[in-house]
């Protein structure tokens, strides 16, 4: 009751503070940025940061976590009509989408991504300020044993849907952990890999890492293509959304829970991002769909599953940041960098005081506007959307690299930082050609900083017994999962072994 | 803001350069902007002394002090980013204690001779901090649970070589042996606190005002000099028998080289800002020593004391 309470009390508060515009610009920038292949949702919110410096704290966070949820959903425009994925969540929804749009049923297709978007984003927001509070009250058991535990699942489960190849995933990641060591290490003090140049002492920011491996990468990728490939020209395309029909909806009916289920869930794991969830909520409708043999030849459940998931993923997300302070995704970490910077240190005490659990709260009605707000907005953006894509590749490659450099640039005010980005995106740019999965190599940057602080104050505090990893309800479910996790592959490899022929027949 | 600061570094960039053709009089200074680094991110303790400063300074010479994060290495991505900009008073940082203290554990890659200081700006009494709900009713109950049990008790600090762990180890030489485990974050060291997976966290004051005033957690020993207003009833250190005292502080540096009309006019510029009735109210609401400000020269030997302070609890000569 007092959840309800609460979360009305943010409503109006939004309504009679005027933070409606901020979320109506946070909702506008961030469909902005999804649609231009390169420019990702992480970097909308790094370009929108500076402006929140001068605002009120809520403002700031709904303004930003509009970016967040409207991002997810928006880049889907291009996947579907022009094969383009706006962000990298997106490119499961364009295996289907795209083959929907080519059927002839584009309004079909957007209608489908529109209904996802909105039910994964209400009911997901829904499930997450329900349990906010409990979880909120167990954050605080959370030791650093847990977070360990709950790190190495993040890490473990991200290999488990590595695609072609494990090997190549495993190797991903843990180069992805070595870079993440290198620089002054922050227990003892003593550096590491830095090989007494200036650059790597002060350590290798996984931004740094993100922007070059995606943006400035994807961008040296986009200009090796012929120009031609860069914006295959479809025709006049139809801009109208034609939604499902209930019939429609009820018939995928199981595809709508699991995906919302997986996203929230995944969601409040860290490490796993809108990208990885949307990958995974594309790979469990391949295995337990009724109609997983036809996926791919463009069906509905191929645009619904991804974008729940991905858009789920937004609140699940907020959960461990809001009640532990830790950011599950890049995104994720530069609100939280605006949290900070407004001097309020998310995590267990944000919920401890009245005064900032209405902050809280105002901040969680706030997703409920802009889930909603970012489907109504979907209307006159698809227009839009067409006439951004008529930039000429040449330029648009120019404006990447700029806003890439600039908001990197500003991230820690070093030059150094630049120079990581370019060697990053040349890196990237090798792994793209030579069909290397990114996506765990930037995992093990990310999550690599947390797993060794939190391991090492472990083993510190329990004198070096490793067995503290297990000897909990928390870590050792998280350490159970994970296990599951990492053996999974493996009896799905068994079972494709075994039913290879009717794999071959779904691809 | 930090369009603002970025314009700011890249307008003093451009200055720079005409700076370099034409070398400009002391008299002027300071003719353009002038780079504030915080060696630490937005938000924090160090940060918020800055901005302060920076405020200030910029009032008092009607050119703007642009503040520049740069966290990372303790303090050390900042000190470094200083001491690479020329020394023409153009660029001035903020050096706190724990940055300091890594002179007398791991020296890092520059020495006391790189830098002046203009004054210390702020000093914090630092303390034990024990949860509301604890057992330990006072320092009495920790130093007997400590005795009893050898490095059986938990201490959260923020790293180890800073001077929460320099004061741990001095705490050990006296008999009392406490576990130090080092956590980066302010948040996570508060959230350990809370949630009982350490025994007690080391702090300096004014980070914590908030947790003390909300009846979460609360002093159980200070390693100050003299009692602190509205703590009376607190021990300091030395009361209890140790001779331990090393507070938290943050001292105005530029680098070594800067012309000595130059930072005359600074420190004396300095001294002004702190003066003001705004500074002393910043002051009060971190709960720092009234009179934190020490002037250039006294400053400078405090610093050559606390460093060998400081090396000798290290182990260090």
């Amino acid at each position: 009751m007092e959840t309800i309470h609460l979360l009305f009390q943010g409503i109006v508060q939004i309504v009679t503070e005027g933070y409606l515009t901020m979320l109506l610009i946070g909702l506008i920038v961030g469909m902005a940025v999804s649609v231009m292949p390169g420019l990702g949702i992480v970097m909308g919110i790094v370009l929108a940061l500076p402006f929140t410096y001068t605002m009120k704290i809520e403002p700031s966070i709904i303004m930003l976590t509009a970016i967040y949820m409207s991002g997810t959903y928006a880049g889907c425009f291009t996947a579907i009509l022009y094969r383009i994925p706006g962000e990298p969540n997106d490119i499961p929804i364009l295996w289907d989408g795209y083959q929907m749009s080519r059927n002839g049923k584009t309004s079909e297709a957007l209608g489908w991504a529109l209904i996802s978007a909105f039910l994964g984003g209400i009911v997901s927001t829904t499930f997450m300020v329900g349990l906010a509070i409990p979880l909120g009250k167990l954050a605080l058991q959370f030791s650093t044993a847990d977070y360990f535990a709950a790190v190495f699942l993040g890490l473990t489960s991200v290999v488990s849907l590595a695609g072609s190849s494990i090997n190549n995933a495993f190797i991903g990641l843990f180069v992805g952990l070595i870079i993440s060591t290198v620089g002054v290490d922050s227990i003892y003090g003593s550096e590491r890999f830095t090989f007494n140049l200036a650059i790597l002492v002060n350590g290798i920011p996984y931004i740094a890492v993100l922007v070059g491996m995606y943006g400035f990468g994807e961008v040296l990728t986009r200009l090796g293509r012929k120009p031609v490939d860069f914006f295959s020209k479809s025709g006049p395309v139809k801009t109208n959304t034609r939604f499902p029909r209930w019939k429609d909806i009820w018939e995928i009916r199981g595809t709508f829970v699991r995906s919302t289920i997986l996203g929230t869930l995944l969601g409040i794991v860290p490490g796993a991002g809108a990208t990885v969830t949307s990958f995974i909520a594309y790979g469990m409708e391949k295995q337990y769909s009724k109609r997983r043999t036809q996926l791919g030849t463009g069906l509905p459940e191929g645009i619904v599953a991804p974008q729940i998931g991905s858009t789920a993923s937004v609140a699940g997300h907020m959960v461990p940041l809001l009640t532990l302070g830790i950011p599950g995704s890049g995104a994720t970490a530069i609100i939280l960098a605006a949290f900070l910077l407004h001097g309020v240190q998310p995590g267990p005490l944000l919920l401890a005081t009245a005064e900032s659990r209405v902050t809280v709260y105002t901040i969680f009605a706030s997703m409920f506007i802009a889930v909603i707000g970012m489907c109504l907005l979907s209307f006159p953006w698809i227009r839009v959307v067409v006439r951004v894509l008529s930039i000429p590749p040449a330029i648009l490659a120019a404006i990447v690299i700029m806003f890439s450099l600039l908001g990197t640039y500003a991230n820690r005010n070093s030059v150094t930082d630049m120079i990581i980005i370019v060697v990053f995106g040349a890196l990237g740019y090798c792994f793209e050609r030579f069909k290397f999965p990114i996506s765990p190599l930037v995992l093990g940057v990310v999550l690599g900083p947390l797993a060794e602080s939190s391991f090492m104050q472990t083993m510190i505090s329990h004198d070096n017994n490793w067995m503290a990893f297990f000897d909990g309800p928390i870590r050792g479910t998280f350490m159970f999962l994970s296990l599951i996790a990492l053996l999974f592959p493996l009896f799905r490899n068994m079972h494709k072994r075994s039913s290879f022929a009717h794999a071959e027949a779904i691809s | 803001m930090r369009i603002l600061s970025a314009t700011a570094a890249a307008l003093s960039l451009w200055a720079l350069a005409s700076h370099v053709a034409a070398a400009e009089s002391p008299e002027h200074y300071p003719s353009r902007p002038v780079e504030f680094i915080v060696p630490w991110g937005a938000g924090g303790g160090s940060d918020q002394t800055g901005r302060e400063l920076s405020k200030l300074l910029q009032a008092h010479f009607n050119v703007p002090f642009p503040i520049v994060n740069v966290p990372g290495g303790t303090g050390n991505a900042g000190m470094i980013k200083m001491l690479s900009a020329p020394a023409d008073g153009y660029s001035v940082s903020l050096l706190a204690w724990d940055t300091f203290a890594l002179l007398a554990s791991r020296p890092p890659k520059w020495h006391m001779s790189d830098l002046v200081t203009l004054g210390i700006v702020i000093q914090l009494p630092s303390g034990f901090y024990v949860a509301e709900d604890s057992k330990f009713k006072s320092w009495a109950d920790v130093e007997k649970a400590a005795k009893a049990n050898p490095s059986g008790l938990k201490v959260a600090i923020s790293g180890f070589g800073s001077p929460d762990d320099l004061t741990i180890r001095q705490l050990a030489k006296s008999g009392v042996s406490l576990k130090a485990v080092p956590y980066a974050e302010p948040g996570e060291r508060y959230s350990a606190l809370l949630g009982h997976h350490v025994d007690l966290l080391y702090s300096p004051i004014g980070n914590i005002g908030n947790f003390v005033s909300g009846k979460q957690m609360r002093p159980i020993l200070f390693f100050g000099t003299e009692p602190i207003k509205g703590f009376e009833q607190i021990p300091n250190a030395r009361d209890v028998g140790y001779d331990i005292s090393l507070p938290q502080r943050r001292a105005l540096v530029v680098k070594a080289g800067t012309p000595p009309d130059i930072i005359k006019k600074l420190s004396n510029s300095l001294s002004a800002v702190v003066a003001t009735p705004e500074y002393a109210a910043f002051l009060k609401r971190e709960l720092a020593s009234p009179e934190s400000y020490v002037p250039t020269e006294a400053a400078s030997k405090l610093m050559e004391s606390d460093l060998q302070a400081m090396k000798k609890m290290a182990g260090k000569k």
